[in-house]
């Protein structure tokens, strides 16, 4: 007979976790000192892919309402299937008078 | 103020596939064979392996790491039934395992030692089935409680598991047709 070893997570919930990784990509693929300039994120949810959109909507809100994003907004297109990926940003570009 | 647009076209779950990638390439070089049990709760995922364990125990090296949002309660009833590593994962509020996770949980596992690794999900017939963890195959359980049409309201879960295993049955009046009636769902 064994003792079982114990890891413990603090881990959110499931859209919670998918936001975090959007998150995750954006700072990976966007320069940092351009993250607060990004204006709107897209994300492309399938019918299919095990996610509620409506929780999603509220995790990607309040994760892209919070540096070093700067009132990003989150748009999800529902599509067919089971994809779920990041598809666009749109970053603001140049200056107010551009 | 000019817009630009840039695209992206990554899949979220991107990072999560190229870790459990690695999980399979660690299991493969050890010749370890890893399944992922995957349920409603209380369909029998415990029940499953303390049988396993008692019937196969001796033949087999058995690794087992259990999911669970709190307790280590089934990894201790587990723990009962063997001399190898049970190994709880308590996610502390997420609703499925991770890649990352199992990753973790390999690190402690003697994998030289080991022919098998069950790994028992956190009992939910969504989250689990978008997540891969490495393993050779997902194995769906399901008890006839649980009605003749899980496989139509939870269709991912059922298209991405291997096998689909029924842990309670019933027989009698009217069950052939029930049965059927699964077989249609899990056909369609």
């Amino acid at each position: 007979m064994a003792s079982p070893c114990l890891i413990f997570y603090s881990r959110p919930m499931h859209e919670m976790s998918i936001a975090l990784e959007v998150g995750r990509i954006i700072e990976h693929r966007i320069a940092a000192d351009r993250l607060a300039d990004i204006v709107s994120v897209r994300l492309e949810v399938g019918d299919e892919a095990g996610v509620e959109c409506d929780s999603l909507q509220l995790s990607l809100d309040v994760l892209l309402a919070s540096p070093p994003f700067a009132h990003t907004k989150a748009e999800i297109l529902r599509v067919p299937g089971d994809v779920l990926r990041v598809s666009q940003v749109e970053l603001r570009d140049g200056s107010p008078n551009d | 103020m000019a817009v630009r647009t840039i695209e992206i076209r990554e899949r979220v779950m991107a990072k999560n596939d190229e870790l459990a990638s690695v999980v399979r390439k660690r299991l493969a070089a050890h010749a370890v064979a890893a399944f992922n049990l995957v349920s409603s709760p209380g369909s029998g995922k415990t029940a499953l392996l303390e049988r396993t364990l008692a019937d196969l125990g001796d033949e087999l090296q058995i690794a087992i790491v259990t999911g669970d949002v709190q307790t280590q309660n089934d990894a201790e009833r587990l723990a009962q039934h063997t001399d190898k590593l049970v190994q709880a994962v308590v996610t502390g509020g997420a609703c499925h395992l991770d890649a990352r996770q199992i990753s973790a949980a390999l690190d402690r596992i003697e994998l030289e030692n080991t022919d098998l690794v069950f790994i028992e999900n956190v009992g939910n017939l969504v989250c689990p089935a978008s997540w891969d963890l490495g393993e050779h195959a997902k194995i769906v359980l399901f008890s006839v409680t649980e009605g003749e049409d899980k496989p139509l309201k939870y269709p991912k879960m059922f298209r991405e598991s291997r096998e689909i295993l029924m842990t309670s049955a019933l027989t009698g009046e009217g069950m052939d047709g029930w049965y059927q009636l699964l077989r249609d769902a899990i056909d369609r």
